[in-house]
């Protein structure tokens, strides 16, 4: 249940605020982490010559 | 060691600026340019403009000392002479402090002359005029200060100028603050000694520390 | 013994892989404790602590306002020790952390100025005030951002670490004058700057659940931080060895 607070947009949008930047510094890491993780691979592919142009084949 | 190495540098950065002509002409320009722009665009009222006027004067001078830092280290960097400094007998330090004296020269130096003229064109009460050239010229020397080791720390990066204002932008706060509180005081008729004396304390803090960071940036760019 | 066992762990975290594991290990259980001490603070923030009396329930802002600005300062702090270990002792994970600090401070740094901008709204009827907390606020979030524009502006990123770690130091000096300076220039602007606490101290029920969200930011910083310079050792480490020999254990 959410009190009724007086002011309570202004007590809102700060909390919001805050668990957005927070939340954006835990996705962040998690997000470059696959993309690190793709290209990683995708190099390792290259590599070993396991490497094909085409998506279908 | 002697000084003559130290001397050589100062003659060849001052005979370049002369021979720049133009270019070393900039701060000048700049100077004046904010000082006719300002009237024009805030309106010609006395009273505005002498409130204004300390502050108008500091940042013409802040922008001013802004102009030539590109260049302060980076032709030295391209074509090798950087990398002498390392080489002679002549602490670094010393020498980075005589390009950053001479950088003074160039670009503080023309301001603090012209700002008495400057001064009267935006109807700065009398009584602080005084107070406006002892401030910018304890103020000045920080700005090349602060300006060098912005431009020592950028050097090894190709985008530099862009890095340099934001970097320049919190060193710079602290001066003008108290450059500006003094010339204001002063015209307000109150005493501005607090002020100047804490400008004059950042000034003795810098003066040794600043080109000790700065050599440290300058090796490790060369490195 | 136990001492030289103790020196060796430590030695062994400036090794990639290693670095690489403990912090694969640790992060979660750092977000675990933050996500249990936020959770703590949250509750008691907003449901048990009583409205203030004067600034009735806008006062409820503090509690994220105030860890962020102290976690937004703690980190310049954590960054400047390890930017004098990077320099001194030349250790490259502390380098990666040293730099990895400079988002999170500011994202909390702006966490700080938009929770303060918002609590300003009701409580001084403007958005933004020059005093002296929020302009000194302002000047660090630009510290911030300077130190993470010259790391990315160098090609070679030991080098970009190494003078950004110089500019951490520089700021270290030059953030207590700035405080100073901007407090100082507030006061013979403003004569009464409106007191954000008032000399009062807060009331003790009101206390508990600032620690909790303090700690929890704490945490936070930590384990955003360790997230982060895993990401960049890998990235700055791609070609090596260690990094293709985990890719085919898990490929």
């Amino acid at each position: 249940m959410i009190p009724e607070f007086e002011y309570a947009p202004y007590v809102w949008t700060s909390y919001g605020i805050f668990a957005m930047i927070v939340a954006w510094q835990i996705v962040q890491p998690i997000l470059k982490r696959k993309r690190l993780r793709a290209e990683l691979q995708e190099e390792l592919a290259l590599a070993q010559g396991e490497y094909s142009d085409d998506p279908n084949a | 060691m002697n000084g003559r190495p130290l001397l050589a540098l100062l003659r060849r950065d001052l005979r370049l600026a002369v021979r720049h002509g133009g270019e070393s002409l900039m701060p000048l320009v700049f100077l004046f340019a904010v000082l006719i722009l300002v009237p024009l665009g805030v309106g010609p009222g006395p009273n505005l403009l002498a409130a204004i006027a300390p502050g108008m004067v500091w940042v013409a001078a802040l922008l001013a000392s802004l102009l030539a830092l590109e260049h302060l280290f980076r032709p030295d960097l391209e074509d090798g002479t950087l990398e002498q400094w390392w080489t002679g007998e002549v602490p670094v330090g010393l020498l980075v402090a005589v390009r950053l004296f001479s950088h003074w020269l160039i670009t503080g130096l023309p301001v603090i002359l012209f700002a008495p003229v400057a001064a009267q064109m935006l109807y700065l009460p009398d009584r602080a005029l005084g107070v406006l050239m002892l401030s910018l010229l304890i103020g000045t020397p920080l700005l090349s200060l602060i300006g060098g080791l912005a431009s020592a720390l950028t050097l090894g990066t190709n985008r530099g100028s862009v890095l340099l204002s934001i970097l320049i932008f919190p060193l710079v706060v602290p001066v003008l603050i108290f450059a500006t509180g003094a010339v204001s005081a002063a015209a307000d008729g109150l005493s501005p000694q607090a002020h100047l004396g804490l400008l004059a304390a950042l000034l003795i803090l810098a003066l040794p520390l600043v080109p000790l960071a700065t050599t440290a940036a300058l090796k490790l760019n060369i490195e | 013994m136990i001492w030289k066992k103790i020196k060796v762990g430590f030695h062994k975290l400036g090794s990639p892989p290693v670095f690489y594991r403990v912090c694969q290990v640790v992060a979660p259980w750092l977000w675990a404790g933050a996500a249990v001490c936020a959770a703590f603070g949250l509750y008691k923030a907003l449901f048990v602590v009583p409205p203030d009396y004067q600034q009735s329930d806008s006062f409820r802002i503090l509690y994220v306002h105030v860890p962020a600005a102290w976690q937004a300062m703690a980190g310049y702090l954590v960054m400047s020790i390890l930017a004098i270990i990077a320099l001194v002792w030349r250790i490259r994970t502390t380098e990666i952390m040293a730099m990895m600090g400079a988002p999170i401070g500011a994202a909390f740094t702006t966490i700080c100025l938009a929770t303060g901008s918002i609590w300003g709204r009701p409580m001084w009827g403007t958005w933004w005030a020059w005093d002296a907390r929020l302009t000194s606020m302002l000047v660090l979030l630009f510290v911030y951002l300077g130190i993470m524009g010259l790391y990315a502006a160098f090609e070679d990123k030991r080098k970009g670490a190494r003078v950004a770690c110089i500019l951490i130091l520089v700021g270290l000096v030059n953030i207590p004058i700035i405080h100073f300076s901007v407090e100082w220039w507030t006061t013979l602007h403003q004569g009464s700057t409106i007191s954000f606490f008032g000399e009062s101290s807060m009331d003790a029920s009101m206390m508990p659940p600032l620690w909790w969200m303090v700690i929890a930011t704490k945490l936070m910083f930590g384990a955003a931080l360790l997230d982060r310079s895993r990401n960049e050792l890998v990235e700055q480490d791609r070609r090596k060895g260690w990094v293709r020999q985990k890719m085919e254990a898990t490929a």
